[in-house]
């Protein structure tokens, strides 16, 4: 347990040492947030969408940070790839050291969503903050088991960028609010925490269904992403 | 460029056509964002602004039509700028202490940024004039390959100062914040607020909505300030990556 901790501080230390990534972390869902918070609602309207402005902006805040933990979830598996085979080789474990890095990243994913939260309520205002808060942080959560999902099988990293973006800006598009309706649309991960998220926006609960389908594909993506991690830094047989 | 230069901008290419992914991504991301982009957007009327100041009324999926080809532009020579100089970088280093001039190691990633760039602008605009047609053919690729060259010299500049991931953060809202809303004129009153003319999106922008609309060209204070910031950036980027080559 302690190994896990340890290792855990480690990967958050080193993902955040240098202090350009830790400032991008925090201006880039903040700069987001304040310069989209105005349009979203017009967009979401040429869309054909039906949402209203605060929950437009809302979804903006939730965008921001599944955009970010969908690269930081990408770049926690690609690039440390073969530090954690080395790892788990040492002894501690591919099991220990996949645990290590999804508590690295799911504290990275909280930090992301904190900041996108924290302007969303500074520059809109938000009329249901706890249901909000939550709902940017599953959509980080998601995101994170996308980009580690990806990061698995992609190692380049502008191959591995762009099919997070691709994925991102299929989710996005395709969401409640913009564009999205029937069909593939609800097949979409984020389909439901935009819903819940939506719905803070405008100041009403969401029901018990939605706030399950949301905790299934949490869980599905941190699973997703602890397997990613574990594939990752498992010893081969040459 | 001399023998040696010519040699590893050969390699350069051939690195990039080993990687089959990245070459249909190149070709997909393009294709689908612009194509569902216009396909979604309905046509309601707007009211926009012209960079020579007439005021023109069009429909929201004909500027989504326009605008979206400097947004994926931009957005994948920012990323391909980015990750061409981290591998500058890490790997030329080595061409100069091999006996490289740092200008025969930076040309050769400059070309294949520069290729890479107007693939994916050939792309958007082959996929854009599937649903819409600028007014004016020229300008219009011209706003859009400058958005795409400056956007490019952005993300290389990210790559030699700020690092990978700082540099891929930066690239994936960058572009996204400026060209797809500041500047954008489905937004705001149908022109970019006063604050955006300071991003370097501003330029090639306003050159590619004049031409997109008008068949006259109003754009010549834009397309000025597009190809200072063009400049600046490039200059920015050669030093640097030849600072950093020849290890001062």
């Amino acid at each position: 347990m302690i190994a896990i901790a340890i290792s855990g501080a480690d990967f958050l230390r080193e993902h955040l040492r240098a202090r350009m990534t830790l400032a991008m972390l925090v201006v880039l869902p903040a700069l987001f947030v304040l310069v989209s918070a105005s349009v979203l609602g017009e967009f979401a309207k040429a869309l054909g969408g039906s949402v209203a402005d605060d929950s437009a902006s809302a979804l903006g805040a939730g965008w921001a940070a599944a955009f970010l933990a969908g690269a930081l979830g990408f770049f926690q598996v690609a690039s440390s790839r073969e530090a954690d085979r080395r790892l788990a080789l040492a002894g501690m474990g591919a099991g220990r050291v996949a645990v290590a890095r999804i508590s690295a990243s799911i504290l990275l994913g909280l930090f992301v969503s904190a900041v996108a939260f924290g302007t969303l309520w500074l520059v809109a205002g938000i009329a249901h903050p706890a249901h909000a808060f939550v709902a940017i942080l599953i959509f980080a959560l998601i995101y994170i088991g996308i980009g580690t999902l990806v990061g698995s099988f992609i190692s380049e990293p502008l191959e591995g960028s762009l099919t997070v973006a691709f994925i991102f800006l299929i989710d996005a598009f395709s969401g409640p609010g913009m564009s999205g309706g029937g069909g593939i649309a609800q097949l979409m991960p984020t389909r439901k925490a935009a819903d819940v998220l939506i719905a803070a926006g405008a100041g009403q609960s969401s029901p018990a269904g939605d706030w399950i389908a949301v905790g299934l594909t949490t869980l599905g993506a941190l699973l997703l992403a602890a397997g990613a991690f574990w594939f990752s830094a498992r010893p081969r047989s040459a | 460029m001399n023998g040696r230069a010519w040699t590893a901008t050969r390699m350069g290419f051939r690195e990039q056509l080993r990687r089959p992914l990245l070459l249909v991504l190149l070709v997909a991301v393009p294709f689908l964002f612009i194509s569902w982009s216009i396909a979604i957007t309905e046509p309601t009327p707007r009211l926009i602004t012209l960079p020579g100041g007439q005021q023109l009324l069009t429909t929201m999926k004909e500027l989504h039509g326009a605008v979206m080809v400097p947004i994926t532009v931009g957005f994948l020579a920012g990323l391909i700028g980015l990750f061409v100089v981290r591998s500058a970088l890490e790997s030329d280093r080595r061409l100069v202490l091999a006996g490289f001039s740092p200008g025969e190691a930076i040309a050769p990633r400059l070309v294949v940024l520069l290729t890479a760039t107007l693939v994916v602008l050939a792309v958007s605009l082959a996929v854009m004039a599937i649903s819409f047609a600028p007014a004016s053919w020229a300008p219009f690729v011209a706003g859009n390959l400058l958005a795409g060259l400056i956007y490019g010299a952005i993300g290389a500049l990210a790559g030699a100062t700020i690092g990978r991931l700082g540099g891929a953060y930066l690239m994936f809202f960058l572009p996204m914040m400026d060209i797809g809303v500041a500047q954008n004129p489905m937004f705001f009153d149908g022109a970019p607020q006063g604050w955006a003319a300071a991003l370097p999106g501003y330029g090639p922008t306003r050159v590619l909505i004049d031409s997109a609309f008008s068949q006259s060209f109003d754009a010549t204070g834009p397309l000025l300030v597009a190809l200072a910031w063009l400049l600046v950036l490039s200059a920015a980027v050669i030093v640097l990556l030849r600072r950093s080559l020849s290890g001062r």
